[in-house]
This record gives C-alpha cells, sequence and structure tokens, in this order.
C-alpha cells in the first residue's frame, strides 16, 4: 500500500515537473544566455562566440545615437501616458457615478484595448494616410487645412502620431483598472463625508485619490514597462522610420538582433533595458511612497 | 445658478466627454469600416466618413480568397484551444501544488516563478531564438505552445490566490473520506477553481489571438500563418492597397471583438485581477 508521503511526493513532482521545466528551459535559461551572449560578438549564426567584456555596453552608450534617440522616443510615451492618468481617473469617477448607459459606455471605453493590435497599427496608418487619409479629409471637411500634416512621415510629428495610437489603445485599460479601485471604496466613507458636508472636490481629494493609491501604484509601474516595450504600434506603422525618427528602444532592439544579426549587442540592450526598468521603478516608488508620507 | 441647475449642467458635460470619448474610439473604426465596403476609386474620390454606396461584400470575398484568412483563423484557434487547455491544466495543478503542500524544495521553486516575472517578454527572444532552434520546434506550431505555456507566470499568481480562498478543511474532509491527493485535486479543487478557469481561459485567448512577435518571429512558414501575422503578409503583398486591406483589417479585428462582446464581464474581472496582482 502506498503510504501517505510517498503519494504526496509523486503528486508534487507530476504537478511541478512539466511548469518547472517549461520555466527554466523558456524563461530563467534565456535570462542567463542573455546576460552571456551581451559579452560576446556573436552574430547569432556562428558557432564562433569571442567574449569581448564590456564592449557592447561602451558602443552602446558610446557609439550608437541612434539608441539614444530611441530612448528618447519611449520617453514621449511614458510622458503622455502620465499625463492622461489624472483624465482617466477622472473618467472612471463619471463612469462610477449612476449615470444612464454607464455600463455601455465601460464596454466601448475599454473595447480598445481587446482589439488585435496589429489590425489597430494598420488602421491608424490608414486614419493617418497623407492619400484618401481620414485624418487629413476631416481636417479639410472643418476647415482645418492648416492643420494637415505628413502625420507619418514628418520627423517632427510622427512620434505624436504614434502616441496617440497607443493612448487610443491602452487609455480605456487604466479607466478599468480606476474602476475596479473605485468600487473597492467602502461606500459609508462617501456617507460619512456627506453628513460632514464635504463637496465633491474634497470628496475627490480626501476619499478618491487614497482610495485608488494602490491601483495608481500598480499604473506607474505598468507604465514604465509598457513604455519601454512599445514595439507593435512602430514596427506596423512606421518600421520606426523616417530614418530612426520613430524607432523605440525595443524595436531597435529586436533589429539589432534580428535584422542586423548583432545578437551580441541586441543582448546588451536587452540587459540595460531589465536594468531600466528595475531602476526607474524602484526610484518611481521611492517618490510615490515619499509623496504617500507627506500626505499622511 | 440655482442648485438644481448646476446639477443639470454638470450633467450634460458629463454626457458631452462620455460622447466625445465615444467620437474618438468610433472615429478610425468607422472610417476602416466603411472603407471596407469602398472600391479604390470611391475611396480616393470620397469623404471618408460617407456611408459606402452599397454594403457590397466584394472586397471581403477577395481578402478570403487572396489573403487566405481562414487558414489564419484556423491556425489561430488551433493556438488559443491548445494554449488555454495547457493553461488550465498547468496553472491548477502548479497552484495546488504550491499552495497545499510544504516541502524542501517549494521556497526555490517560488523564487524561480518570480524570477521570471522580471524577464520583459519580447526581449527575451533574442536568446529564447536559439534554445527554440535546437529543440527543432522552430517553424513549427509548437514554438508559440510551449512559449505561452511557459510564460505563464502572471496567471499562475492568479490561481494561487484564487486556491488559497478554498478552504483547507474541505481537503482534510475529503482525505478523511478516503480519498487521495489526486481526488481531492480532481474532485474538488479543480471544479471549485472552474470560474476562474474561465475567466483567465478568456483572457488567454484574447492575448493569443493578438499575439504578433511570437508567431511572426518562429512561424514564417506560410502555412503556419495566424490571422495577426496573416494581416501582416497581406499587407505587404499586391493586395494591400486600403479597400482590400480595410477588409482585412476589419476581418482581423472581429474575433476578439466578438469573444469581448459575449464575455465582457470575464474580461473586466480577468484584467483587474492581472494588473492589479502586485
Amino acid at each position: 500500500m502506498k503510504t501517505i508521503s510517498m503519494q504526496r511526493n509523486i503528486l508534487l513532482f507530476s504537478f511541478l515537473f512539466v511548469p518547472v521545466l517549461l520555466l527554466l528551459m523558456f524563461v530563467l535559461y534565456p535570462l542567463f544566455e542573455l546576460i552571456r551572449l551581451s559579452f560576446t560578438d556573436w552574430n547569432g549564426m556562428d558557432a564562433k562566440q569571442v567574449y569581448i567584456g564590456f564592449d557592447n555596453y561602451i558602443k552602446m552608450f558610446t557609439d550608437s545615437s541612434d539608441v539614444w534617440l530611441s530612448l528618447r522616443n519611449n520617453g514621449f510615451y511614458f510622458l503622455f501616458h502620465f499625463i492622461m492618468i489624472p483624465l482617466e481617473l477622472a473618467i472612471a469617477v463619471v463612469l462610477d457615478s449612476k449615470i444612464r448607459a454607464s455600463k455601455f459606455f465601460k464596454t466601448i471605453v475599454f473595447m480598445p484595448y481587446i482589439i488585435n493590435g496589429v489590425a489597430i497599427s494598420y488602421m491608424f496608418a490608414f486614419f493617418y494616410s497623407p492619400i484618401n487619409g481620414g485624418l487629413n479629409g476631416i481636417l479639410e471637411a472643418l476647415g482645418l487645412e492648416s492643420l494637415i500634416q505628413n502625420w507619418l512621415t514628418n520627423e517632427s510629428i510622427v512620434n505624436l502620431s504614434l502616441v496617440f495610437v497607443s493612448i487610443w489603445r491602452f487609455s480605456g485599460f487604466h479607466v478599468i483598472l480606476f474602476l475596479a479601485g473605485l468600487q473597492a471604496i467602502p461606500q459609508d466613507q462617501f456617507e460619512a463625508a456627506k453628513i460632514d458636508g464635504a463637496n465633491s472636490i474634497q470628496n475627490f481629494w480626501y476619499i478618491i485619490v487614497p482610495g485608488v493609491k494602490k491601483v495608481l501604484e500598480v499604473l506607474l509601474f505598468l507604465n514604465v514597462v509598457g513604455a519601454l516595450q512599445v514595439f507593435d504600434i512602430p514596427y506596423i506603422m512606421t518600421q520606426g522610420g523616417p530614418g530612426h525618427a520613430s524607432s523605440t528602444f525595443t524595436l531597435y532592439t529586436l533589429e539589432t538582433a534580428f535584422k542586423f544579426n548583432n545578437f551580441g549587442m541586441a543582448s546588451a540592450m536587452g540587459i540595460t533595458m531589465l536594468v531600466l526598468i528595475i531602476v526607474l521603478n524602484s526610484i518611481q516608488k521611492r517618490l510615490f511612497n515619499l509623496k504617500g508620507v507627506d500626505e499622511e | 445658478m440655482t442648485p438644481r441647475l448646476g446639477v443639470a449642467v454638470k450633467k450634460l458635460a458629463v454626457y458631452v466627454i462620455l460622447i466625445a470619448i465615444c467620437l474618438i474610439v468610433f472615429l478610425p473604426l468607422l472610417i476602416t469600416l466603411f472603407a471596407s465596403f469602398k472600391t479604390s476609386m470611391e475611396i480616393g474620390s470620397e469623404f471618408s466618413l460617407k456611408l459606402p454606396a452599397s454594403f457590397n461584400f466584394d472586397n471581403y470575398g477577395v481578402v478570403l480568397e487572396k489573403g487566405k484568412f481562414l487558414q489564419g483563423f484556423g491556425n489561430s484557434m488551433f493556438l488559443v484551444a491548445v494554449s488555454v487547455v495547457i493553461n488550465a491544466l498547468i496553472g491548477t495543478m502548479t497552484a495546488y501544488a504550491i499552495n497545499r503542500f510544504d516541502f524542501r524544495l517549494k521556497k526555490i521553486i517560488l523564487g524561480l516563478f518570480v524570477a521570471g516575472m522580471i524577464m520583459p517578454g519580447m526581449i527575451t527572444e533574442i536568446s529564447r531564438f536559439t534554445v527554440i532552434k535546437n529543440l527543432g520546434l522552430y517553424n513549427t506550431i509548437w514554438a508559440p505552445i510551449v512559449i505561452y505555456a511557459a510564460a505563464n507566470l502572471v496567471q499562475l499568481y492568479i490561481y494561487t490566490q484564487f486556491i488559497n480562498g478554498i478552504p483547507k478543511e474541505l481537503d482534510e474532509s475529503a482525505m478523511l473520506d478516503g480519498c487521495s491527493y489526486f481526488s481531492v485535486f480532481n474532485k474538488m479543487i479543480f471544479p471549485l477553481l472552474l470560474p476562474a478557469t474561465a475567466t483567465l481561459g478568456i483572457i488567454k485567448a484574447v492575448d493569443v489571438m493578438n499575439d504578433m512577435y511570437v508567431p511572426y518571429l518562429y512561424m514564417p512558414s506560410s502555412s503556419l500563418r495566424t490571422l495577426t501575422t496573416t494581416l501582416m503578409y497581406f499587407s505587404s503583398s499586391k493586395f494591400g492597397s486600403w479597400d482590400y486591406l480595410s477588409a482585412a483589417i476589419i476581418l482581423v479585428m472581429l474575433p476578439t471583438l466578438l469573444i469581448y462582446l459575449l464575455f465582457s464581464k470575464y474580461i473586466f474581472k480577468g484584467i483587474v485581477a492581472g494588473a492589479v496582482k502586485g
């Protein structure tokens, strides 16, 4: 007869073997490989890998202005999504209040997040198109011809055009997160405030903002990770062009690997990105908590 | 201003904002939808928000015939079905083992799962590419399947939360009734987790349907294209003019939109649980 502890061991082994194996092979081993490759000059094909120390890292920071340009573009995504956060919270507050058809509006607001990102990118490529494009046509119909632009080929606005697509796609997601946070605020807080004669601005600052603090923290984290990883919108809509004007760090990294076969350099960029995510988040977290202490 | 008038103005402002949002969401979608029923000539000469002269499906016919979108849909569906099943099995089993038992390697295994979470998605492919290639999975449908199964860490976390909500006394009384650990899992834990599985399965399905880079990188073969990569190849083919491309864009949007409208309740729940995991 099987003892209970033997049964236990068989279960643990059979239940955990596959997931742990998958994790080791396809997530953690690649992570270590990425670190190792970042110190080589590997081109992705040859058996030969020469260790070149920190050369890739040094070259990346000193010799490649396109990396900096791409990183600056990631900054645009970060900044504008950051600016959108108060507006997203306001929309969530509106959707949470007792308005007619709030469920309908909620469904619409979140819809872009669910739609295929590649299809969205092509749709906006059409929308921005200088020939037959929807946006220029609308501007013309409104008598705003002076605003007509080459939205995707003008170096100085291409990033803003792409950032708008990102906002179109992801803002609804943020609204829904805020909404979940709002719904977790106990109703009696509002009732108590009402008795004390609080107005809606006071409600906002003293009940709503602290109530969604946790969501806010999550959002700030997602914004760093998301902005650094922007890829499919520029990849589909502009291929990072014109030149590298709308490239992003992830786009540039993956091109370095799979287009220019410089896996060593791409790995160094990948590790840099990992470090950036960790560093930016801990800075943000510290600032956030400082502010939190001030408020209390 | 009397208080009542103030309330009315406020209400009006709220609806104006909400309707403006709807316009922003729908405008590009409507333009694309209208264009999908227009000829190239009409797109070139007409205002983009003008209704098409007739709702003829010629563009869709060309797209389906030349673009192999049905094959792409089939491949996407296969990936969705396999990934959702694997996800449900691996997710529930791992969560059960980790949540209900104490064992020697537990801390280490938990640490591995947490470490896996910091790895940012697409960057991984630089070094994962060689692993997939050496295993002979490159250009097979199994490449995305193993990647989706391995990159399941967030869902795993949510499963662990759910299982934590099932009282341990239930396990114990079932064991006293003579159940083995395996039948506790089969007859009790797995069925009790079904609501979580439904939510996470729908989220996974949408993720897999919409994923672009993994199928694009690992399955260049034309017979393995998913709905998303079919669209990418179609756009650069000689049929990539806006009349056909608009129809193709709408076709690719439809499946996830349909899932969304049918299951929006589950999707809201799952997305929120996934994001607020931290």
